[in-house]
């Protein structure tokens, strides 16, 4: 029983942990119908960045994002205005992926294919519940999550600019009819998903040790996560991530590793034979 | 005169492990060949119907893991266990794709990356079966042969492998269903409401294709003799083929395999040329980016345009409209 | 266009008409002695397979500065095999057929030394390789194939097994709980742990096995926890054995004795997880302090072409190469031809050769017959702790709380 609950409640925190990852995806899906490969990729980015500002100034981890993060949206805005635009969602696949290549060459050529870590006093200690310890790293990666995906949702509900995300992702001719400069706006969506791998890059540097080609366990597992969520729909798959952790949790304490990592495409199949649009999502899956 | 230009090619690819000066040269062209009819059967998915399919290595690994295992494990006679796995892997795929092909574009590129993954970990994790991490040995079913030998005699195979594969693509692309799977790339609501029956004609497509690597995958375990779940279910290898076919030209019978024969040889170069560090994998990524940013078509359909252009400038308005 | 292509044809037709000198054996008898290896320079081992190419690199020095194999120089020619299986075939392929080298040494990952040997062995090639432990390599049936370390990866923990079996009965562990990475080696280091334990009337409590990719370990710990093992072993590399050690600590479970193979040895562990490292077990082929022919050498030399600390992998690169030198100067010929190749496995069966790594024999499916050393961290130095012959330190045992 206590291992359940221990379970449950690893699965809970790293559930927050994959929806703050999974977050850009679905992001730049409903903004651009661009299945991103290439998100992990920059995701490892991001944590090699930060640990070279931890190890070479002495920076807190926590405390590179706000380098990062603007970094990021710039360079996100800068991809989809340069090289993204325009092009089919298929092909847009392939390039991305081509994307997720170059990045983790290059990683590998700068730091070298070893494992680099960032390790805090505060990584090994944890909150003790009864019998369920709860690691403090995974809790504080979940508050950022948290924090992370609610400014997310603030943004997109709120402000202006989230009013125009939303319009040029629902209805992009009526958009620019009503004068929103769609172009414009779909960079900046891109580099507000890109902000967030900045984000979770930081986030992954701190509970994980990582190396170049890291990425690719974690593609799969996040393609998962938006399309159960619903493709496009950043609320369903931030939903979907949650329900994955825990049932991955689960499965990892009463079965094995390998069964709870089939877990994600097990579900990914299900729901495509079932509900192709989604466990959370609109009619996008359907269509693109 | 064309004619007499294209024997002497196939001439030429017939006695390529006797025009070279080393077995190291045939083995390079067994596994060219290989990737070229790889690729050209992941044409008659890509390039027919416009899925790309980022995860056909798992057929490779399916193919290459059934042939295998038979032989291995219950000791068939290798014809008949390439025969039986081959056809098993286009069941499946044909069983995978009635739940695949109910997404379009983006999703259906996801559903193609985890069911590879999916594999990958089902081999690595099914150790009894599989051997796992351990690698599965296949007995060569030509041991009298010398190494040089088994190398020539599966270029052959392959290589009729590859005309097979070839045959196939131009009969579907002439037929009535080859335009039906034409139709549902250019629009395929469109393609539905002029009573094609889209569902039933994208699952052949994805299980024929499928049939094809799964066979490449059965003599590549054969050939090689050695399988390892993490380096048989590989993404990237998966992706060299959608690289192949569209740097060559997915619209064209021979694009795949010009880009394979570009491909695979530019690969090596990359290796020895930048070898010390991992910056050959940004080389790759960056080729892969280039190709689709400026030549999406291939180099094939861009000499197809230029001497059409010269003719007929009209008529090719309509086939601009990518995938 | 065609007339050119015909001719180009017909003329290649005929060139072809001579047969192939591709077998081995038309190396030339004068001149360097052209040694190839194929290693993981880039892709997902390209760390380790510097360090081997290191030790490869420093033999080769030592030997020319002595004049070279039976009077010629040695000349190393690398290949990259991308931590990929066709290219490891494809290096060794060419390297043997095209480059025609003298004697082969084996590439580094245990998951492509199986490939890279059958190559070797269908050309009748000696391969002596630092880094294929686990057991399946040596039920292939290859007949010159040698794995130059001291143990194969079963029984790298012999010496520990045996001190915890010898505790008395008051102070022995009673339970143990094993999580291993799905691995040829490191499941062989654990499960050799484990078998030997479990017949000493050890427990398995927990018995884990989980694929490479894995990065979150709070789960496995969370079983290991459960079960509250007094041992706990990680069939490890690197990354591994630091989540697994995190998640250790951070669930709270505190064996008396905590053993990791492979990470431990390497200098980012101490990094990567603090003081937790103190008291921490791990296997090692190889220590800087021994004093077996040519290792305060390797270690100076090193230092001197490096930088930085010398390692186990670049030892186990020159034991190869000390193991060949040996070979080659005892039956006098280094031709690539199978006579020789022949006589140099028969030489390297039969005898026992003196390396950095200790006194090393074989047996004739060339598993090597000695055992490899147990380290622990104490006071945050490594030292060696078992054998007694060789220590450094004396074993401490119960393991301070991490």
């Amino acid at each position: 029983m206590t291992l359940l609950l221990q379970g449950l409640a690893l699965g809970l925190l790293t559930g927050g942990l994959y929806a703050l990852l999974a977050a850009g995806l679905s992001l730049y899906f409903g903004v651009m119908r661009v299945v991103m490969v290439a998100h992990p990729a920059f995701l490892f980015l991001a944590a090699y960045l930060t640990y070279s500002l931890h190890t070479g100034f002495g920076l807190d981890p926590l405390a590179t994002m706000p380098i990062t993060v603007p970094l990021f949206f710039g360079l996100g805005v800068l991809l989809q205005r340069v090289i993204i635009r325009g092009l089919d969602p298929m092909m847009s696949v392939l390039l991305t992926f081509g994307l997720a290549l170059t990045v983790e060459g290059l990683l590998g050529t700068i730091y070298t294919g070893s494992y680099k870590s960032v390790s805090m006093d505060y990584a090994t200690r944890s909150l003790s519940l009864g019998e369920v310890h709860l690691p403090y790293d995974k809790i504080i990666a979940f508050w950022i999550a948290v924090i992370t995906l609610t400014a997310l949702f603030a943004l997109l509900v709120k402000s202006r600019f989230g009013r125009a995300l939303r319009a040029t992702v629902q209805h992009p001719e009526a958009a620019r009819l009503v004068g929103v400069r769609t172009e414009r706006v779909a960079g900046y969506g891109f580099g507000v998903g890109l902000a967030t791998a900045a984000v979770g890059g930081t986030v992954l540097a701190l509970v994980t040790p990582f190396f170049p080609a890291s990425h690719w366990a974690w593609i799969g597992k996040l393609m998962a996560i938006i399309v159960v969520g619903g493709l496009g729909s950043v609320l369903g798959a931030a939903l979907a991530a949650i329900l994955l952790g825990v049932v991955e949790g689960l499965v990892l304490v009463t079965v094995d590793a390998t069964w709870a990592t089939l877990m994600f495409y097990a579900f990914l199949l299900v729901t495509l034979l079932l509900r192709p649009q989604g466990l959370f999502g609109g009619r996008l899956a359907h269509r693109f | 005169m064309r004619i007499v230009s294209s024997l002497l090619l196939v001439a030429a690819a017939l006695a390529y492990p006797w025009l070279v000066p080393n077995y190291y040269l045939v083995y390079a062209g067994v596994l060219t060949v290989m990737y070229a009819a790889m690729a050209t059967s992941w044409n008659i998915l890509g390039g027919l119907s416009g899925y790309v399919s980022l995860g056909h290595s798992a057929f490779f690994g399916l193919g290459a893991y059934g042939t295998g295992l038979l032989v291995a494990r219950l000791g068939w006679p290798w014809p008949l266990a390439l025969g039986v796995s081959t056809a098993g892997v286009a069941l499946f795929a044909a069983l995978v794709g009635v739940a695949a092909v109910r997404v379009r574009g983006a999703s259906f590129v996801i559903v193609t990356i985890a069911l590879v993954s999916a594999m990958n970990l089902l081999a690595q994790g099914w150790r009894s079966l599989t051997g796992g991490s351990v690698a599965l040995q296949v007995p060569s079913p030509f041991a009298g042969l010398h190494r040089g030998q088994t190398h020539l005699l599966f270029y052959h195979l392959f290589l009729a492998l590859l005309a097979a594969v070839l045959l196939a693509w131009w009969l579907i692309s002439r037929s009535r269903y080859g335009s039906g799977l034409r139709a549902i790339r250019e629009d395929e609501d469109k393609a539905e409401s002029l009573g094609v029956p889209t569902a039933a004609y994208k699952v052949v497509a994805f299980a024929l294709s499928a049939l094809f690597v799964a066979l490449a995958g059965g003599l590549y375990a054969l050939w090689f003799g050695s399988l390892d779940p993490i380096f048989v279910f590989s993404v990237v290898f998966g992706a060299s083929m959608v690289l192949m076919s569209l740097l060559g030209g997915r619209r064209h019978l021979l694009g795949p395999l010009l880009g394979a024969l570009i491909v695979a040889p530019a690969g090596e170069y990359f290796l020895i040329a930048l070898g010390e560090t991992q910056i050959h994998l940004t080389a790759t990524g960056v080729l892969l980016v280039l190709v689709v940013l400026f030549m999406p078509e291939g180099i094939l359909a861009r000499r197809w345009r230029r001497d059409h252009n010269r003719r007929a400038p009209q008529v090719l308005r309509r086939s601009d409209g990518g995938a | 266009m065609a007339r050119i292509l015909a001719i180009t044809v017909t003329c290649a037709l005929l060139a072809a008409a001579c047969a192939k000198t591709d077998e081995p054996g038309t190396a030339p008898r004068t001149g360097p002695v052209r040694i190839g290896v194929s290693l993981p320079l880039s892709g997902d081992f390209s760390e380790p397979g510097k360090g081997i190419q290191e030790g490869y690199q420093l033999w080769a020095e030592t030997v020319n500065e002595k004049g070279g194999l039976l009077g010629r120089k040695v000349e190393l020619i690398f290949r990259d095999d991308a931590s990929d299986p066709n290219r490891v075939s494809s290096d060794y392929e060419s390297l043997i057929t095209q480059d025609k080298v003298n004697l082969v040494f084996g590439p580094f990952s245990s998951r492509l030394v199986i490939p890279a040997a059958k190559v070797a062995e269908s050309y009748n090639m000696l391969f002596v390789e630092p880094a294929g432990a686990a057991k399946e390599v040596f039920e292939q049936g290859f007949k010159r194939l040698f794995y130059a370390a001291p143990a194969i990866a079963g029984d790298h923990y012999n010496y520990l097994a045996e001190y915890i079996t010898k505790l008395p009965e008051g102070q022995r562990p009673k339970t143990a709980a094993y999580a291993s990475l799905d691995d040829p080696f490191a499941q062989g280091t654990a499960y050799g742990l484990r078998d030997k334990l479990a017949a000493a009337g050890i427990t398995t409590v927990v018995d884990e096995i989980y694929p490479p990719d894995t990065t979150d370990f709070g789960p496995i710990a969370a079983k290991i926890a459960a079960a509250e093992p007094d041992i706990v072993v990680g069939g490890t590399q690197f990354e591994d054995s630091v989540g697994l050690v995190r998640a250790l600590q951070e669930l709270k479970v505190q064996p008396k004795l905590a053993a990791f193979s492979t990470g431990p040895t390497l200098p980012e562990f101490p990094a990567a997880v603090k003081n937790a490292a103190e008291h921490v077990l791990s296997p090692v082929g190889w220590a800087p302090t021994t004093d077996f022919p040519g290792n305060a050498d390797l270690v100076k030399r090193y230092k001197a072409k490096f930088g930085g600390d010398a390692h186990e992998d670049a030892a186990n690169g020159f034991t190869v190469g000390q193991v060949v030198e040996a070979a080659v100067n005892a039956v006098k010929c280094v031709e690539p031809t199978r006579e020789c190749q022949d006589k140099l496995a028969d030489h390297i069966r039969q005898g026992t050769f003196d390396t950095v790594v200790g006194p090393l024999s074989f047996d004739e499916q060339g598993r090597p017959e000695q055992a490899h050393m147990i380290q622990q961290y104490v006071g945050g130095k490594v030292e060696i702790v078992l054998p007694a012959e060789a220590k450094t330190a004396d074993i401490v045992f119960p393991k301070q709380a991490w």
